[in-house]
């Protein structure tokens, strides 16, 4: 870069601007990685940065420096910063002193100040000493935007609160705030690249980049965001919502398995009557592996299998077709879903009765919601201890069904040594086996996403026979057939666990992608399907996640009442102004601008054709200066309209000629001979046809296409 | 500048006319003809200074006078005296005392009376008889005007402005082509009395010259002889000049957006605050014959931007006092013209 195009980016403005728009983008990135005060301090250091280096870089003794003595400076502030921080927080005596919060706070402060510092000095540094440099400090600034936005993407949309509630309260969704945000920040900082090279194309180039972010968000208001393709786990969300196709697949081949997307939530669960699960952990239950298909479980095909489950969606109510007994044993809870992804099959909480849809509060929200009435359980292993298994109006046929199992005598051979050892009372209860089973499971099988079995004829023999290494998939297959070689009818149940303790108190629980389930069920009679889950103890996958309280409240408080909702909106809208309505006006205000220019622009060109000879020199003038217009030859301010003609004769000689007599006519005395029309027409028509020969096709469609090139003709 | 790519346009266009179609035009294409003669017979003998010749010429045919500012030996009094005898005088006025041209060097030790002529006793007729000085003459060259002393300078100047030498009460009239090209060195300002912005006023253009390009000076060399021996051989006729310009004031017309254009100018210049004094009302009364001839020049009926953007420079430079530490006069003019040149152009759409 040479000096005056350095000097024509150091105005006041530009470089305050850019340090803002650096700082912002340092803020979005901190706000999720450090306290109030680390944020503030990311945000200020940015700034001090920017504005020093903008100063001090074009002078003395700055600019004699080295750019790789300066980078190397940077990293040295860089690491004494945090060097700096370290010993704030390990000093015991400074801790004493201001408190631990305090010097903590203060930590955070000097690292993320430090951090921002060296960072934006450095950018900024690149970007005055190198050609790249500029390009690198867009990429970042637009990188922390969309790593922002790509969290939303995954329905983090509380993030920034301030945002988050700011929108969700005037019921606009949070990206397009966040997009318009984005937008905004690398239109003004491209804007500054461009300041730096074509200053007189600036306002240009700031109204096509405008343009486009504002088509961008209308883009996304009219079909929402590109739903993040998440891993099908389990195969509960992928396919739509019929899951014709999950039928012919192997559940262990579901996709690659990996954890990437495991925050991304999937529904929220309002409930609507009190409930604690005995077991530490609410089961949601959308659908069943049940018969046996030769090779392993699968959807049922038989019409009285399962038919405690509801396989379809429906607009009003449904019913199952048989509820679970032992009624004492359990309480009606009503929950309101709110899906948020496309599911194959409604569920509820284990064990769903019915499901209504319900109004939807916000379809740019929820994919679904619908009521699940569930008779839940609150009986406990005692409960379940010295019963029998099965239904007693289920066929011999049907129990055979619940009863298969692959031919593989490894399975009986286990289930019956690891129930050998059972104390005598025990010897012939099925639940006190199916436990003696699960115990197994817990205390040997290793948990992991990873796994080598998915592409075995049985996956679950080469895990429960192999390394005991898999995921609920492979535990829940493995238990399911182990108990049922023990005669014990079971299935697996596929849907959600959630720990109870995500619900946190409140009322609403949110479920993530990593809450999707298998687990084995055990019919128990008088009873129901009842879950007896392995839980192994040992894991390779990380498995916890941040709690979500905001995000899971506020999609709560979205899904609870919508009448409510809508009333608190409502109230809050009052004061307000209604931003969709701004957009709409601004989006409608955008297509009559359109529309009125290029009517402008055709006016402009047929007006000569109907008019009076005397306004012939400047209706066929005007004419042809839109024409060279809208291949981008303008006149300049100040400049007069001869030199302007010498200027475009390269593309148009013709142009020198009408300009003389236009100027013959507009500046001469009033008896000035004017041309005939034809003359002019005849003039005009030869300046297009200049044009055609002179200018390249692409240009031409552009300059066909564009509405405004008219604008710049004087 | 290529004044001949800038006619050529124009004139196909006024091929299309009607013939006989308006007098006007014609005596107008006649004037502009006499310019281009009167501009070719000094091209052939001054070489590569084709900006100044026209400039010269506009400036005697819109009855001004020129300030030169360039170094010795640029060929100035080769261009003053090709200009002179370029004119020629027509038989009946052969007795007149008016030369063609004549040249003037100033000194300190010059006195009025060697400029304007001096009244000399004549024993036969036993009566003074005034003896014409260097002024009568069609073009003068004063060359290095600030070397002499006030008093000279300033008989030098009524000349230039009132068209009359005035010598112990008596009154003679100059001739009407009376055209001054005065010279000064920039640079040699030493014993100097440098000329104050009203006297300067008196100047229509003040025109700086820089050296000629390569290829003109080799010519120069070249076509040294040949030109030595030609001598003038296009003339053109006082008569015809002084009808040139008498057609061109009556029938180049002046719009009133180009008026409003000059004195916006003038308006802006007076306020910008590099500026110092504007310039003045008679400023822009001496342009506009200029712009006429200008334009007649470039074969156009009518006086238009190019024109202005052409003179303005040359004509208000020396005007305009500008503030202490503010030195970029072309700039100041260029700041100031843009405004009002915009609207210029913008007005002609209606």
């Amino acid at each position: 870069m040479n000096n005056d195009v350095q000097s024509s980016a150091q105005g006041l403005v530009p470089t305050s601007l850019r340090a803002l728009i650096i700082g912002f983008s340092y803020w979005i990135v901190s706000i999720s990685l450090t306290v109030l005060s680390g944020s503030m301090a990311a945000f200020g250091g940015c700034l001090v940065a920017c504005l020093l280096s903008d100063m001090l870089l074009t002078r003395e003794p700055m600019n004699r420096l080295r750019t790789t003595s300066l980078l190397a400076l940077c990293i040295g502030i860089f690491f004494s910063g945090v060097l700096l921080a370290q010993l704030l927080v390990n000093t015991p005596a400074l801790a004493a002193f201001f408190s631990p919060v305090v010097a903590f706070n203060i930590a955070e402060a000097v690292k993320w100040s430090a951090a921002a510092f060296a960072l934006s000095a450095a950018l900024r540094l690149l970007a005055y000493r190198t050609s790249v440099g500029a390009v690198i400090e867009i990429l970042f600034v637009a990188g922390a935007f969309v790593v922002t936005l790509a969290a939303h993407r995954n329905g983090m949309i509380h993030r920034p609160f301030f945002i988050g509630d700011f929108a969700l309260t005037r019921g606009i969704d949070p990206s397009t705030i966040l997009l318009a945000f984005g937008c905004l920040a690398v239109v003004s900082l491209s804007a500054l690249l461009m300041v730096e090279q074509h200053y007189r194309r600036l306002p240009y180039h700031f109204a096509v980049l405008g343009l486009l972010c504002l088509s961008l968000i209308g883009y996304v208001r009219l079909f929402g965001l590109p739903t993040p393709q998440m891993t099908d786990d389990l195969g509960l969300t992928g396919n739509g919502q019929n899951g014709g196709a999950g039928q012919d697949q192997n559940p262990f081949r579901d996709s690659e398995n990996t954890a990437d997307d495991k925050q991304a939530p999937v529904a929220v669960v309002v409930f609507r009557d009190d409930y604690e699960p005995v077991n530490g952990s609410y089961y949601f239950r959308e659908s069943a592996y049940s018969q046996f298909n030769g090779t392993m479980l699968d959807f049922p095909n038989r019409a009285d299998m399962d038919i405690d489950l509801i396989k379809n969606f429906s607009s009003g109510r449904i019913d199952t077709q048989q509820l679970p007994d032992a009624r004492d044993q359990r309480t009606p809870v009503r929950t309101t879903v709110g899906t948020l992804v496309a599911h194959r099959s409604p569920f509820g909480l284990s064990s769903p009765i019915a499901y209504e849809s319900t109004p939807n509060p916000n379809d740019l929200r929820f994919k679904r919601t619908y009521d699940a009435y569930s008779l839940a359980p609150e009986y406990d292993f005692d409960f379940l201890l010295g019963r029998e298994t099965g239904r007693s109006d289920w066929s011999e046929d049907l129990v055979q069904q619940y009863l298969e199992l692959p031919d593989d005598p490894r399975y009986r051979q286990l289930a019956t040594e690891l129930t050998s050892n059972l104390r005598p009372e025990f010897t012939n209860d099925p639940y006190a086996k199916a436990w003696a089973i699960k115990t197994y499971l817990d205390e040997n099988g290793i948990y992991s996403l990873k796994n080598d079995h998915a592409y075995e004829t049985d996956p679950a023999a080469s895990f429960l026979f192999g390394d005991l290494t898999g995921y609920c998939m492979h535990f829940s297959f493995a238990a399911t057939y182990l108990y049922r070689s023990l005669g014990i009818p079971a299935r697996v149940g596929i849907g959600y666990s959630v720990p109870a303790t995500n619900r946190g108190g409140g009322s609403s629980l949110l479920i993530q992608a990593i809450n999707g389930h298998a687990w084995p069920e055990i019919y128990f009679k008088d009873i129901g399907w009842v879950i007896v889950d392995p839980a192994p103890q040992q894991t390779l996958v990380d498995m916890t996640t941040d709690p979500q309280n905001e995000l899971q409240q506020l999609l709560g408080d979205m899904l609870r009442d919508e009448a409510s909702f809508d009333d608190y909106l409502e109230t809050r809208q009052d004061s307000l102004i209604d931003f969709k309505t701004v957009l709409n006006t601004l989006y409608t205000l955008l297509a009559v601008m359109l529309l009125s220019s290029y009517l402008v622009k055709t006016y402009r060109q047929w007006a000569p054709s109907y008019s009076k000879p005397q306004n012939q020199h400047r209706l066929i003038y005007r004419a042809a200066l839109d024409l060279l217009s809208a291949v981008g030859i303008h006149r300049n301010y100040g400049e007069s309209r001869e030199q302007f003609a010498t200027r475009a004769s390269s593309a148009s000689p013709s142009m020198q000629v009408l300009t003389a007599k236009h100027l013959e006519i507009a500046l001469g005395s009033t008896e000035t001979k004017n041309l005939s029309k034809q003359q002019w027409q005849h003039l005009k028509s030869a300046i297009a046809l200049e044009l055609r020969q002179s200018v390249s096709a692409g240009r031409r469609t552009w300059a066909l296409l564009n509405p405004l090139t008219w604008l710049w003709s004087k | 500048m290529s004044t001949d790519s800038l006619t050529e346009t124009p004139s196909n266009e006024s091929e299309q006319d009607e013939v006989g179609y308006k007098s006007e035009i014609n005596l107008l294409e006649r004037a502009t003809q006499t310019l281009h003669r009167l501009s070719s017979a000094v091209k052939a003998q001054v070489l590569g200074r084709d900006d100044v010749i026209e400039m010269a010429i506009i400036a005697l045919i819109a009855d001004g006078h020129v300030l030169l500012e360039d170094f010795p030996g640029s060929g100035k009094t080769t261009l003053a005296k090709a200009l002179g005898e370029a004119i020629v005088v027509e038989p009946s006025d052969k007795e007149s005392p008016i030369a063609a041209f004549r040249r003037i060097q100033f000194t300190p030790d010059l006195l009025p009376s060697d400029v304007t002529g001096v009244p000399i006793f004549d024993s036969n007729s036993n009566a003074f008889h005034f003896r014409h000085g260097p002024l009568f003459a069609h073009v003068v060259l004063a060359d290095e005007i600030n070397r002499t002393s006030p008093k000279v300078q300033s008989a030098m100047l009524e000349a230039m402005g009132e068209k009359q030498v005035t010598v112990d009460n008596v009154t003679y009239p100059l001739d009407d082509l009376f055209f001054v090209i005065a010279t000064q060195n920039p640079l040699d300002l030493v014993g100097t009395y440098p000329l104050p912005t009203p006297q300067l006023d008196r100047f229509l253009f003040k025109l700086t010259m820089d050296h000629i390009d390569r290829d003109a000076e080799l010519e120069v060399l070249n076509t040294l002889k040949q030109r030595k021996q030609d001598g003038n051989k296009i003339t053109i006729s006082r008569h015809d000049v002084l009808e040139a310009r008498k057609i061109i004031e009556e029938s180049v017309f002046v719009s009133d957006a180009v008026k409003t254009a000059l004195v916006d100018t003038s308006r802006n210049l007076r306020t910008d605050e590099r500026v110092l004094q504007g310039n003045s009302t008679r400023s822009i009364v001496l342009m506009l014959p200029a712009l006429q001839v200008s334009a007649a020049l470039r074969g156009r009926s009518f006086v238009s931007a190019e024109d202005i953007e052409l003179l303005l420079p040359k004509v208000l430079g020396h005007r305009i006092e500008l503030a202490p530490g503010v030195s970029d006069m072309n700039k100041i003019l260029r700041d100031n013209m843009q405004e009002p040149m915009e609207q210029l152009a913008r007005g002609t759409l209606g």
